[in-house]
């Protein structure tokens, strides 16, 4: 039997604060605990992240490592597995839980080859059947469901965001420093600029609302009327693919099969035709609500709650309603 | 500069994806197609070699069929292809695959190694972490700038706020996402010649592989049982006659998400 205990969240650092899929991941760990048995730990890395030990013993973190240091204020992979590695060292879990971001995925990866896992990628449940851990993870875009374990006494997996419920149950934290000696491979690649042009951006994979704009939004001045909707939902902006190959959008904006996935509470789609590709993205979003103007569109054959019209009438007016409904006028 | 593109073959998108009820594996007797994020990473090598001159290999594993795939690799421009095929290969996961590539790789000069972002049919992401990490070479992900004077590399990472250049020096391992440049077409021309690139077909006892680390019997991940999702069905559906707004609003608040 092996006496790795307890499970380790690596965490993703957002902007000043946790991104919401290590909480998500925190909580869900903690309720996962009891039976697992040892402590709900997490890693913290980046610069001038103590502050942030807090945020993860509110959703239940009993330890907080934390890698504070200059070198790694901005993601770069090798350092940031030299953190993690540390960390996992230290905390010695039998589980190991990053984000599905591009960050989580390669950092998560780099771990997994370097003490030799195996790695559940991308998984959206996580459940104790008979003592094995046995993780959800919807793939081909969401037509399949699959069930899958990895072996051995540690097991590391990556969570897609929005997979978990999140909610805070504050305990005292103990808070560990960790000094990381970055290997000298990893100390190659040297970040020479960040550029944020998306400052205050809501990111699509953390959004809990989505609102998407596709052909039918005809251009990039009709992408107006979705970000004012988008605005006073406190919602990410998305497109489709059409949206994006017209050069409305940038790639990053694109959900679907050759884009991001993403499961919002609420994905509203507008002037999109809801093509299998499209879908592959975003059908796992919990409701979908569709405006478009051909009351033949695939979307409505899956969409929630559909409105034949046209968008460039009934977006406006949603927002203006939903704007009086939040302000009580 | 010599450059390695590693390239999957996978399920064309639009064809029906289906596992093998008894081993989980994705059924691949269906239309085939090159990974199309590895487009992206031919195009970048073929762009780096006609700067700096030098060698583009295409590096596979897949069955004797990804063949097929390779050569529209070599069709783009590239100079030669290397492909490792075994049965014994058949249901590597993430870390048999990234195993298997790294092996090869150690066998390969080269000054830098491409991948694509994600693969369309395994969908992880996570193998050019892994070969990177297993090479002990330095590694940059989700590129969409890239460029090299032939020692070191400049590049653009993407973020969701917009990207971080980084400066590494080569050798280094690197994926690239979608946009980062419009693959070429193969011509005519191009693709007549890649019949006559030399195209390698390496097994397990040529790259000596471990063979506990790889196949479905090495897999250290294993899918349990897949089901088919339960189908979304259409909902309430209206015509908009100017109170659409108000009862996308009413739904919206009855399933209390405003
Ligand atoms: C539902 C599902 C969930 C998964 N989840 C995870 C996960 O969480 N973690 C993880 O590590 N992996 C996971 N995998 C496996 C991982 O995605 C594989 O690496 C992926 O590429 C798909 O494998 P496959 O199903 O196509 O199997 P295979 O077709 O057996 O492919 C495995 C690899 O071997 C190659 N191959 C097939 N036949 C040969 C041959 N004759 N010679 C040489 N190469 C060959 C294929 O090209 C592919 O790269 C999952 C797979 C499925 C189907
Ligand atoms: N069997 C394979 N042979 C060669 N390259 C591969 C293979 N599987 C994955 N890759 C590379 O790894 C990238 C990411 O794939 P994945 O991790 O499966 O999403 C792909 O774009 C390819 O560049």
């Amino acid at each position: 039997m092996s006496d790795k205990k307890g499970i380790l969240v690596v965490a993703e650092v957002g902007q000043d604060r946790l991104a919401n899929v290590t909480l998500e991941s925190i909580t869900r760990a903690r309720e996962l605990a009891p039976e697992m048995g040892g402590p709900v730990s997490a890693v913290i890395i980046g610069s001038g992240v103590a502050a942030l030990g807090a945020q993860a013993a509110a959703y239940g973190a009993e330890r907080v490592y934390l890698v504070d240091d200059p070198q790694v204020a901005t993601f770069q992979s090798g350092l940031f597995t030299d953190a993690a590695v540390a960390a996992i060292k230290a905390a010695d879990p039998a589980l190991v839980l990053f984000s599905t971001s591009a960050d989580g995925r390669d950092v998560a990866a780099a771990c997994a080859a370097r003490l030799g896992t195996g790695l559940l990628v991308d998984i959206t449940g996580l459940e104790l059947r008979d003592g094995n851990l046995v993780a959800t993870h919807p793939c081909f875009g969401g037509s399949l469901i699959a069930e899958k374990q990895a072996s051995g006494d540690l097991v590391m997996a990556t969570v897609r965001p929005s997979s978990f419920a999140r909610s805070e149950a504050p305990v005292t934290a103990e808070t560990v420093p960790l000094s990381v000696d970055f290997s000298p491979t990893s100390l190659l690649a040297k970040v020479t600029d960040v550029v944020c042009e998306n400052l205050g951006l809501i990111s699509l994979e953390e959004a809990t609302i989505i609102v998407s704009g596709g052909r039918g939004v005809g251009g990039p001045e009709g992408f107006k009327v979705i970000e004012e909707l988008a605005e006073v939902l406190g919602a990410a902006v998305g497109a489709s693919r059409a949206a994006v190959d017209a050069g409305w959008k940038h790639h990053q904006y694109q959900v679907g099969q050759t884009g991001k996935t993403v499961s919002p509470q609420l994905y509203i789609a507008c002037g999109i035709s809801g093509s299998i590709q499209h879908r592959a993205g975003m059908q796992t979003s919990r409701y979908i609500v569709a405006i478009n103007k051909d009351p033949d569109a695939p979307i409505f054959q899956f969409a929630d709650f559909g409105v034949v019209g046209d968008l460039f009438e009934v977006v406006p007016r949603l927002t203006e309603e939903i704007r009086r409904r939040k302000t009580g006028a | 500069m010599n450059i390695i593109v590693c390239v999957k073959q996978v399920v064309d998108t639009e064809a029906e994806k289906r596992l093998d009820p008894t081993s989980w594996r994705l059924d691949r007797t269906v239309p085939n197609i090159l990974n199309p994020y590895d487009e992206y990473a031919v195009e970048e090598a073929l762009k780096l070699k006609e700067q700096h001159g030098g060698q583009v290999t295409v590096l596979c594993m897949g069955p004797e069929g990804a063949a097929d795939d390779v050569r529209k690799a070599l069709a783009m421009g590239a100079d030669d292809a290397v492909l490792i095929s075994d049965a014994a290969l058949a249901g590597s996961d993430v870390m048999g695959t990234a195993y298997a590539l790294a092996e090869a790789l150690k066998t390969m000069s080269y000054d830098l190694i491409i991948f694509g972002n994600r693969s369309t049919d395994g969908e992880t992401g996570c193998v050019p972490a892994a070969v990177a990490e297993l090479l002990g070479r330095p590694f940059l992900s989700t590129l969409s700038k890239m460029e090299s004077d032939g020692t070191t590399l400049k590049v653009h990472r993407e973020t969701d706020l917009g990207y971080v250049a980084y400066d590494c020096p080569l050798p280094a391992v690197v994926s690239v996402a979608k946009g980062i440049n419009e693959p070429r077409y193969p011509t005519m021309k191009g693709i007549l010649g890649a019949k006559k690139k030399p195209l390698e077909v390496k097994d397990v006892a040529a790259l000596g592989l471990d063979i506990s680390k790889i196949g479905l019997g090495g897999a250290k991940t294993k899918v349990l049982s897949a089901r088919t999702a339960p189908p979304r069905t259409a909902g309430t559906k209206i015509e908009d006659d100017g109170s659409s707004a108000q009862k996308i609003a009413d739904f919206l608040a009855a399933e209390k998400l405003l």
